[in-house]
């Protein structure tokens, strides 16, 4: 029979899984939502956000009462520090693909096309954030090293953004304001590339016990 | 056990021993006493013989100083004490034992001294003339006696107790060992004490109803798993904290894990927004079906709440791969809205110009040419109906013809025959490139095919272009090709065209003429005589359609 620690560590492991669900959910709306200007789905991402907030705080009042109320160690402690820190990542991608949305009512789509190398690089960022949460919920060790590496691929797809912007923005053919924003779309992109690797990250620290900064 | 049989060996072998003591003590105290008693009265006697023949000055002489001795005179008056000055001792007249032997002859007593720790026996006897003469022992009281032995005793207890323990220890490590060394699965074959007999029958008859017990659920589990395992469909059962109890591959296969995790959270396998609520509303007491999208493939899932007495226990969940069967839905709509519209179109043409005419709209001399349009439509209304009758023919699969030998450049050149018209109004050239090359087949269903893969080869091909069909027998198999000099099909659109009614440019069919079944027929033909289709077309350079059989 499972103690009551066993159940509520299980509980904060299911709530773990809704939240990497919700922020998977909010990702691909925002990308939904650049892609095709659609006002609808700009207000889901906005929903779904305010719900990744709620599970946040929901999550860390699981976490501190584990804490105060048990004093796991080991592998338990691991398990709820990891989930701490991986929730104020989740968090922050919420937040990234709200501002993206935000953004996305501002692109006037008759004037410009989306370039495919941002529709690329979301798909990509997507991706990583499929494979973090599926990475915490098979706790698997090589799916985390595999996002970890992915993020080269996000980042050199921005490098790649930038300077194709950059080009459109000199020789004409787009507005500044209209680029800077694409920018803008581009970067948070890329920052939900790095929440990502900070998942997995903390994923790995949870099975192995070592950050995977300290490695290298 | 082995604790509580040395516990009590222990306390009844110390009762035994600190009693035995008591009690030897006690008896031998008392015997010592009486033979005290009774060397005093012998000393007495002895005395009194002797102090009656000599008087006082024998007690005086008298050798026998062992014991106190006391002369005393029938007043009370102390005449000698052999231990004290007679003079300064009190009178004796009123002692227990001179008061007895004055009215007796002989009287005894025994008193205790303050500390009690001594007991001095007292014996007086009444001599002739009158005068008293008492013989005392001292000796040491019980207690005495017990302080002074207390350390031997002790030392002896204690190794007596020690001793005991050790016996005691193997003792009952023996008795105990018997019952350690049971075989408890096979109870009736030990042969211990009697008294567990009982206890280990007993014991024999529950262990054959639990292996048998065991048996039967082992194999309902076997059947209920051979039951699961083979189902295409995914089975879960889950409790009512969403844990999963059971899953068979099925499931494993549709969810892509190699193994169900049993007793972890059903979340593992799928966390979308539409199987978390599924979960949460099943073990609710709800019934829920929803299709959800694992990958590339659309999966229909069924959950049913497994009720114990009105609470949710758990669940059932149920996976169908619904895939092909949405794709076929989808198809099967598209085609029945091309059937309406394909339908519709010849005879609104029809109705219109029957209208015109009907109303006196048309001019007498223009009657022929409207009657030979309502006549194209009604024919282009009967092809598309043998069209449809002859592909719902070939997809019933009831088609009943056999295999015969047949001539394939006989039947491309009576194919060609049919099409010769059509061809020379586009003015396109048609060929045969190989020679008699006889294969089996069911003429029909090759007729059909071919004369629908040159019908569409001069339908969509330039003016003055040309067909060309050649045939080979090779080690890899027969291979059957139609070329022609068209416009070629895009790229995109090479996988859609087999579908019914799908035409490439939609805006120009009713021009180009035909039902959009052509290329059906032939997919349907070609799955009928188990060849493949294969398509190589470039945009207006044309398209070569090449049948397979391989070997």
């Amino acid at each position: 029979m499972a103690t009551h620690f066993e159940k509520q560590l299980e509980e904060l492991h299911v709530q773990m899984i809704t939240m990497g669900s919700l922020c998977e959910k909010v990702i691909s709306l925002s990308v939904q939502a650049v892609l095709q200007k659609n006002e609808k789905v700009v207000s889901q991402v906005f929903e779904t956000d305010h719900e990744i907030d709620k599970k946040e705080r929901e999550i860390e009042n699981l976490c501190m009462s584990l804490l105060l109320h048990y004093h796991p160690v080991a592998g338990d402690l691991r398990q709820i520090s990891a989930a701490l820190k991986m929730v104020s990542d989740m968090e922050r991608i919420g937040d990234q693909a709200a501002d993206i949305a935000d953004l996305s009512v501002f692109i006037d789509r008759k004037a410009v096309m989306i370039p495919q190398a941002i529709a690329d690089m979301a798909e990509q960022a997507v991706k990583m954030v499929t494979d973090s949460v599926d990475a915490f919920v098979k706790a698997d060790l090589g799916l985390c090293r595999k996002v970890i590496a992915d993020d080269d691929i996000v980042d050199d797809a921005f490098n790649e953004v930038k300077e194709g912007l950059a080009r459109a923005i000199y020789g004409g053919s787009l507005d500044a304001k209209t680029g800077l924003d694409l920018l803008m779309t581009a970067k948070y992109f890329e920052r939900i590339g790095d929440h990502a690797v900070n998942i997995a990250e903390w994923v790995e620290y949870s099975i192995t016990g070592h950050h995977g900064g300290e490695l290298s | 056990m082995t604790k509580k049989i040395l516990k009590s060996m222990m306390l009844v072998s110390v009762t035994v021993l600190a009693l035995g003591l008591a009690f030897v003590m006690g008896i031998l105290y008392r015997y010592f006493g009486e033979q005290i008693g009774e060397e005093l009265k012998n000393e007495a006697a002895f005395l009194r013989y002797g102090v009656e023949q000599q008087g006082m000055d024998y007690l005086e002489n008298t050798s026998l100083k062992k014991n106190r001795i006391t002369y005393i005179d029938s007043d009370g008056t102390v005449l000698f004490d052999s231990e004290a000055d007679a003079d300064s001792m009190e009178n004796h007249a009123h002692r227990e034992e001179v008061l007895e032997a004055v009215s007796t002859g002989s009287g005894q007593a025994v008193r205790m001294s303050r500390t009690l720790l001594e007991k001095t026996i007292y014996y007086a006897v009444r001599l002739a003339d009158g005068k008293i003469l008492r013989v005392s022992s001292t000796q040491y009281s019980v207690f005495a006696l017990m302080l002074e032995l207390v350390q031997p005793v002790f030392c002896i207890l204690g190794l007596l107790v020690l001793l005991s323990g050790i016996m005691s220890y193997r003792l009952s490590a023996k008795i105990v060992e018997p019952l350690n060394e049971l075989d408890l699965e096979h109870p009736e074959e030990n042969d211990v004490y009697a008294e567990i007999g009982p206890l280990l029958s007993k014991m024999h008859r529950q262990n054959v109803t639990i292996s048998q017990q065991l048996k039967e659920a082992r194999q309902q589990q076997e059947k209920f798993a051979l039951v699961a395992g083979n189902m295409k469909e995914g089975l879960l059962l889950i409790d009512s904290s969403a844990h999963i109890l059971s899953g068979n591959t099925g499931a494993a296969r549709l969810f892509r894990v190699s193994d169900i995790p049993c007793g972890s959270s059903v979340y593992l396998l799928n966390r979308s927004e539409e199987f978390r609520k599924m979960i949460t509303e099943v073990l609710q007491g709800g019934h829920r079906e929803v299709v959800l999208a694992i990958g590339e493939m659309q999966v229909q899932a069924v959950a049913n709440p497994v009720m114990e007495a009105g609470q949710t226990a758990g669940a059932v969940l149920l996976f169908l791969n619904v895939t092909e069967k949405m794709e076929r839905e989808t198809l099967r709509r598209e085609f029945s809205a091309n059937v309406s519209h394909e339908l519709k179109t010849p005879l609104t043409s029809i109705s219109g110009y029957a209208e015109l005419i009907r109303d006196g709209f048309v001019r007498q001399e223009d009657v022929q040419g409207f009657a030979e349009r309502i006549y194209r439509e009604a024919q282009r209304l009967i092809q598309l109906v043998e069209d449809t009758i002859r592909l719902s023919r070939l997809d019933e699969g009831s088609t009943s013809m056999e295999l015969e030998e047949t001539d394939l450049y006989d039947l491309t050149k009576e194919i060609f025959s049919g099409l010769t018209q059509k061809a020379e109004e586009k003015h396109v050239r048609l060929y045969v490139e190989s020679g008699r090359m006889k294969i089996h087949t069911i003429p029909s269903v090759m007729g059909e095919i071919l004369y629908n893969l040159c019908d569409n080869a001069i339908k969509y091909n330039r003016e003055g272009g040309s067909v060309s069909v050649w045939f080979a027998d090779s080690e890899e198999g027969l291979r059957i090709g139609v070329r022609d000099t068209g416009i070629g099909i895009p790229v995109e659109e090479q996988n859609r065209i087999f579908e019914r009614f799908y035409r490439v440019d939609k805006s120009h069919s009713s021009e180009v003429g035909g039902t959009g079944l052509g290329l059906s027929i032939v997919k349907h033909g070609m799955e009928l005589l188990n060849g493949e289709i294969r398509l190589e077309s470039e945009v207006d350079k044309g398209t070569e359609v090449i049948l397979e059989w391989k070997k």
